[in-house]
C-alpha cells in the first residue's frame, strides 16, 4: 500500500520506520527538513509539502504536537487536503481533543477525505519496538483498509467507536496513567519519610492488589532516580489539559485528575517540563522535607 | 464628558444610569434595542452601531460576558475601532482573559486608541449603590482621563498596572472568592450533616477569626436555601475555566481552585447554572440520584 507520513519527531519516525520495515511505500514530509534525513537514507521518498504527500499515497498518517498542528497539517495552505484523491484515509495518531477530531473530521468529509482518530499509548519505546497501544475512533470500513498498516506499528488497534472516540480512549489513558504516576510517587515518597526502604515495599506490592504495571515499570525508574524522558512532564500536563478542558465542558467532576493536573502545572513551573512524568516524585520530596 | 456605554444588563444598567445621572452626556448601543428603553427615555442618545457609538463618544466602557463579545465589539464588522478618534479610550469593564485585554490594547494603540481593562468586583448590590472596587489595567494617562466617571461607579479604583493586569487582579479575586465560597459551603455541610443549625453556626462565626464577607452572604444564602442569583455559578464556572487555563500555562500549581472547579463542573451537572454560587452546598449534600 501506498503509505505517508507527516511529523517525523521523537514518535513518528520510529513509527514510519517501522512501516519501511513491514513493506510498504512510505511518503514523507516534517517541518523541518532535517527530521526526514533519516527516513529518506532508509527508503522513503520525501515529498514537498503534506498536500504532495497526499497525492501520491492511499493512506496518509501524522504524528504533531497539538490540534492547531492538526488543522494545519489537514486543512491548511499545503495541507493533505488540498492533495487528496477521493477516497484517501487520513490517520491523525496524535493525542487531541474529541470536539477538535470531530470537527476537523467533518470537513475533510466535506472534502471526500475519511479521517480516523488513532492516539497510541506507549511512548518512545513502544514506537521503536512497534509495541504501541493504538485507540482508534472513525468508520470501521476505513479500520480495516489501514489495519495491516497499524500491525507493523503497534501490537494492538482497537476499534473504540465513531470519530473522536480513539481520543477519548487517550485521555481515559491519561487518566489512568497521570494519576497512576502520581499514587506510585506518593506512596514511594510516603515510604522513604517514614524510614522505610520503597524498593522493598514496590517489591512486596508487585505481588499484590496494588500490582500495576506503572508500579512495576515507572516505580522502578524511580527508584532508580531515572528522570530521563521517556514521557516528558509538560507533555503529559497538555494531555491532562485536554481531559481538564473536556470535564469542564461536560459537566463532569474529576477531582483526581484535578489535583494530578495542578502537580503536573508545579513540575512545569520548578522547571521539571522537559523530565519524565516520573519527576513528581522529586517536587513531592521537595514539597517535603529531607 | 461624552460616554458611551454597551452592556446593559444587571450591572451595566445602573452603571449607566449613574453616569446619566451624574451629568455626562451618554450614548448607548445594545444588541437588543428595547434593554436601552428606560436609559433612552432618561435622555440618553442610542446608536445603531458600535462604531456610531465610540464616532460620538470621548470614552466607551462595556460590560458584557466573554473575551468573545469584547473582541466581536471592539474588533468585530461596525466594531469601536471603526469609530473612535485618535485619543479616543475603550474601557472594558467585563471579566475576560488577561491575554485578549492585551491583545485589544495592542490593536488600539496601532491607532492611537487608549484601552483600560477595569473589571470589578461588588456584584449587583455594588453597581446599584456604587460602591464597585475597580480594579484598572492600562496606561496611567487613560486612567487619569477616565477617573471622574469611576467616581460615579465605585468607592475604590486601584491602578493594578499595564494593559491585562486589571484582569489578573480580578482572577485573583475570582479565585480567592469561589475559594472562600466553597470552604463555607464544606462548613455550612459540616453543621447540617451534624444536625446543627447552620444559621447559628454561622453567627457565633461571624464574630470571630473566621470571619468574612463571603460567610457572612453567602453563608447567609445558605442557612437561608436562598439561591436565587445573585451571581450566577455559571460565570463563576466561566471565570475558573480562564483562570486555570493561565495557570496552566505560566506552570503555577492552584490546587484548592482545581477542586473547586471540579465543585463548580458538578454544580453545572446538576442543572445549578442560574443559580447562585452559594448553591454550592447543594453538591455536598445527600441527594436522590438519577444514576442508582
Amino acid at each position: 500500500m501506498k503509505v505517508g507520513f507527516i511529523g517525523l519527531g521523537i514518535m513518528g519516525r520510529p513509527m514510519a520506520l517501522n512501516l519501511l520495515k513491514g513493506g510498504h511505500e512510505v511518503t514523507v514530509w516534517a517541518r523541518r527538513a532535517e527530521s526526514m534525513a533519516p527516513l529518506l537514507e532508509a527508503g522513503a521518498q520525501g515529498g514537498a509539502n503534506a498536500a504532495a504527500v497526499a497525492a501520491a499515497c492511499d493512506v496518509v498518517f501524522s504524528m504533531v504536537a497539538d490540534a492547531a498542528d492538526v488543522e494545519q497539517v489537514a486543512l491548511g495552505a499545503g495541507g493533505v487536503a488540498e492533495g487528496a484523491r477521493p477516497g484517501l484515509i487520513y490517520v491523525d495518531m496524535s493525542t487531541i481533543a474529541p470536539a477538535a477530531v470531530q470537527s476537523i473530521a467533518a470537513r475533510m468529509a466535506e472534502r471526500g477525505v475519511t479521517m480516523l482518530d488513532a492516539p497510541v499509548s506507549g511512548g518512545e519505546v513502544g514506537a521503536i519496538n512497534a509495541g504501541l497501544t493504538i485507540m482508534v475512533g472513525g468508520d470501521e470500513a476505513a479500520f480495516e483498509i489501514v489495519k495491516p498498516l497499524f500491525a507493523c506499528m503497534g501490537k494492538a488497534a482497537t476499534l473504540i467507536g465513531a470519530s473522536g472516540a480513539g481520543q477519548v480512549a487517550k485521555a481515559c489513558n491519561q487518566i489512568l496513567t497521570g494519576v497512576g504516576v502520581m499514587a506510585v510517587a506518593e506512596a514511594f515518597n510516603f515510604a522513604r519519610k517514614s524510614g522505610v526502604d520503597a524498593g522493598k515495599v514496590r517489591e512486596a506490592l508487585l505481588g499484590g492488589f496494588a500490582y500495576s504495571r506503572i508500579l512495576e515499570n515507572h516505580g522502578q525508574r524511580m527508584l532508580d532516580r531515572n528522570f530521563k524522558p521517556g514521557f516528558k512532564a509538560w507533555m503529559h500536563q497538555k494531555d491532562m489539559n485536554i481531559v481538564m478542558q473536556e470535564a469542564h465542558r461536560l459537566g463532569l467532576m474529576l477531582p483526581s485528575s484535578a489535583a494530578t493536573a495542578q502537580l503536573f502545572n508545579a513540575m512545569v513551573g520548578s522547571g521539571m517540563g522537559e523530565d519524565d512524568s516520573i519527576a513528581a516524585l522529586k517536587l513531592l520530596e521537595n514539597l517535603s522535607g529531607e | 464628558m461624552r460616554v458611551g456605554f454597551v452592556g446593559l444588563g444587571v450591572m451595566g444598567l445602573p452603571m449607566a444610569g449613574h453616569l446619566l445621572a451624574a451629568g455626562h452626556e451618554l450614548a448607548v448601543w445594545a444588541r437588543r434595542p428595547e434593554a436601552a428603553a428606560s436609559l433612552v427615555a432618561a435622555g440618553a442618545c442610542l446608536c445603531a452601531t458600535p462604531a456610531e457609538l465610540a464616532e460620538r463618544c470621548e470614552v466607551v466602557i462595556s460590560v458584557i460576558t466573554a473575551s468573545t463579545d469584547v473582541e466581536q465589539l471592539a474588533l468585530g464588522p461596525g466594531g469601536l475601532i471603526e469609530g473612535f478618534a485618535p485619543g479616543g479610550i475603550h474601557v472594558d469593564m467585563s471579566t475576560i482573559a488577561p491575554d485578549t485585554a492585551r491583545q485589544l490594547a495592542a490593536r488600539y494603540a496601532e491607532k492611537g486608541i487608549g484601552w483600560l481593562d477595569a473589571p470589578v468586583s461588588g456584584g449587583e448590590l455594588g453597581a446599584r449603590e456604587a460602591t464597585l472596587a475597580i480594579m484598572a489595567g492600562g496606561a496611567a494617562e487613560a486612567l487619569e482621563r477616565v477617573r471622574p466617571l469611576f467616581a460615579c461607579l465605585g468607592k475604590t479604583v486601584v491602578h493594578i498596572g499595564p494593559a491585562g493586569a486589571g484582569q489578573v487582579a480580578k482572577a485573583c479575586n475570582q479565585m480567592i472568592m469561589v475559594n472562600a465560597i466553597q470552604a463555607c459551603a464544606e462548613a455550612m455541610r459540616l453543621a447540617g450533616a451534624h444536625g446543627v443549625d447552620p444559621a447559628k453556626v454561622r453567627e457565633a462565626l461571624m464574630g470571630g477569626s473566621a470571619a468574612s464577607k463571603v460567610l457572612d452572604v453567602m453563608g447567609g444564602r445558605m442557612a437561608r436555601r436562598d439561591f436565587a442569583a445573585g451571581i450566577q455559578s455559571r460565570l463563576h464556572h466561566k471565570d475558573f475555566a480562564i483562570l486555570m487555563e493561565e495557570a496552566r500555562q505560566l506552570g503555577a500549581p492552584l490546587p484548592v481552585a482545581a477542586q473547586t472547579w471540579q465543585q463548580l463542573n458538578a454544580l453545572m451537572a446538576l442543572g445549578g447554572g442560574r443559580d447562585d454560587t452559594a448553591s454550592l452546598l447543594t453538591v455536598l449534600e445527600p441527594f436522590e440520584g438519577k444514576i442508582q
